[in-house]
């Protein structure tokens, strides 16, 4: 490939190709075994999201040895080593050192047809684009730092950080997808302007459609947005437009960067509404189609 | 006089509880708010006009400095914003209702009990956000039921009210709904899901 994508590809013969990607950060949420599955189902994510399956991983450890109690990364690894069961990976080894500051996360190796391979690339016009998450990670996860949030809404969020891509990935894989990426840092805006560069396409967005958490609204209006959404906006204002129904929370959350987001999907137009019922019918109930691939304005993103 | 903070050097959003303290403390008329980044800029500024504040902001070298001025609704509580959409921090409640009758051994006296439970719901107020009827549960929404008005004014109040389809088909009572929804498994589970209490009678 030539351009930087989810994970690399390494063309092994004529049916298989090798994934090879790494993920790792330091602790998302307060609950060892919590963080270990959300930094586990970020790491496998980009597998899927190139269309690939996962086959092996490692686990990569940074630890505060003099400062923090063992059993803490215990439950760390046994977050992450329970998500990748359940992903049908298989844990081949790891390497830990000794740091200031906490860090864990994998390396992961999957395979992948080599002429089904899913890059950010290919946007076709008349495509739809289909979400598998909904948004506001980000914001929910700067209010529970500032400790706002109750545990309800603390675990809601850890299962929905920690919920794989492994299902929306096999879903997929029985319709007409040309492009897919997973939606982290960058935001879904941010995400979508890596898609629609150099496509000679546009996208077009409904922001109603866009599945998005309350609680990032409310949050997010009292002003726990994170320094990254404001950096994501920086970056890629000049290719958004948003309509005037477009208030200021939902721009917010569309720039809001999210950790181990779903699954942004580029389907055949004809077949999202049917790719939709069939994510739902598989524990995906927030599936939604966001928007679709325009012709023009080129290389820019409508949100109306 | 204004009351000022310095949020200078302090870890988003730090900026945003040090402000909501004084704001809740202190509930002045006037505040200023120094901060060295946008972002802190940005949110610190989105809180205040959550308050009900007018907020400017200006420039001072490498700092920024945000000032808010108490508009009507300015004070130490959630204020209701303009913004439709807006609605202070609440829970969720659904009510899962499997049966005609609440608890075991006389059923008259569950019936009654069923009557009465329904008819105090709405002292739930705005939290009670979806009722769901299901098995032996689905006959309270169907046309010579006791608790039919009840249930229909809970619905003009904004209840959701969603009433199983498989059972309805299974006692042949599909066409007697006079209340509600008919809903399936993946919506009553979904429900289940995005509540933030579940209450099971």
């Amino acid at each position: 490939m030539d351009r930087a994508d989810d994970a690399g590809v390494y063309r092994i013969n004529d049916d298989l190709a090798l994934i090879q990607t790494v993920d790792f950060f330091t602790p998302i949420v307060d609950d060892p075994y919590g963080f270990g599955q959300i930094a586990a189902a970020n790491a496998l994510s980009d597998v899927y999201a190139m269309g690939g399956t996962p086959k092996t991983a490692m686990n990569l450890v940074g630890f505060p040895l003099e400062q923090m109690d063992i059993s803490i990364l215990r439950e760390i690894i046994q977050g992450g080593v329970d998500k990748i069961r359940e992903a049908g990976v298989v844990l081949v080894g790891g390497h830990s050192v000794d740091d200031p500051e906490l860090k864990y996360g994998l390396s992961v190796t999957g395979f992948v047809h080599p002429d089904r391979v899913l890059t950010k690339q290919n946007l076709k016009k008349g495509d739809h684009l289909v979400l598998t998450k909904p948004l506001g990670t980000g914001i929910i996860n700067t209010a529970i730092k500032g400790g706002l949030a109750s545990q309800e809404i603390i675990e809601r969020i850890t299962r929905l950080m920690a919920q794989l891509n492994r299902k929306p990935a096999e879903v997929m894989s029985r319709f007409e997808v040309h492009a897919c990426t997973d939606i982290t840092g960058f935001g879904l805006l941010g995400h979508l302007a890596e898609m629609v560069t150099g496509s000679g396409c546009g996208i077009r967005l409904s922001g109603h459609k866009i599945p998005m958490m309350a609680e990032a609204r409310e949050y997010g209006q009292m002003g726990f947005v994170p320094a990254g959404a404001y950096r994501n906006r920086e970056f890629r204002e000049n290719m958004v437009e948003f309509g005037r129904s477009v208030d200021r929370i939902t721009q917010d959350i569309l720039f809001d960067p999210q950790t181990s987001g779903g699954l942004l999907i580029c389907v055949s137009g004809d077949d999202s509404e049917s790719l939709v019922r069939k994510l739902k019918n598989h524990d995906i109930p927030e599936a939604a189609v966001i928007g679709e691939v325009v012709s023009t304005p080129g290389e820019k993103i409508l949100v109306e | 006089m204004s009351t000022e903070i310095d949020c200078r050097g302090l870890a988003c959003p730090a900026p945003v509880l040090k402000t909501k303290e004084l704001v809740e403390q202190e509930q002045p008329e006037k505040l200023r708010v120094i901060v060295d980044n946008e972002a802190a800029r940005q949110n610190v500024t989105r809180f205040l006009e959550y308050q009900g504040f007018v907020v400017s902001a200006r420039e001072e070298g490498s700092d920024l400095y945000v000032t808010g001025h108490a508009g009507e609704e300015a004070g130490s509580k959630p204020a209701p914003v303009k913004t439709a959409e807006s609605e202070e921090i609440k829970q969720k409640i659904m009510v899962m209702v499997g049966n005609d009758r609440v608890g075991h051994g006389d059923d008259e006296l569950g019936l009654k009990l069923m009557v009465s439970f329904l008819n105090t719901l709405k002292e739930m107020g705005d939290e009670l956000w979806r009722l769901v009827f299901v098995n032996n549960g689905v006959k309270m929404t169907i046309s010579d039921s006791e608790v039919l008005p009840v249930l229909k004014e809970l619905e003009e109040r904004g209840v959701y009210i969603l009433v199983c389809g498989t059972c309805l088909t299974h006692f042949d009572l599909l066409e007697k709904k006079m209340v509600g929804e008919t809903t399936n498994m993946l919506d009553i589970v979904t429900a289940m899901q995005l509540a933030d209490k579940v209450v099971n009678i």
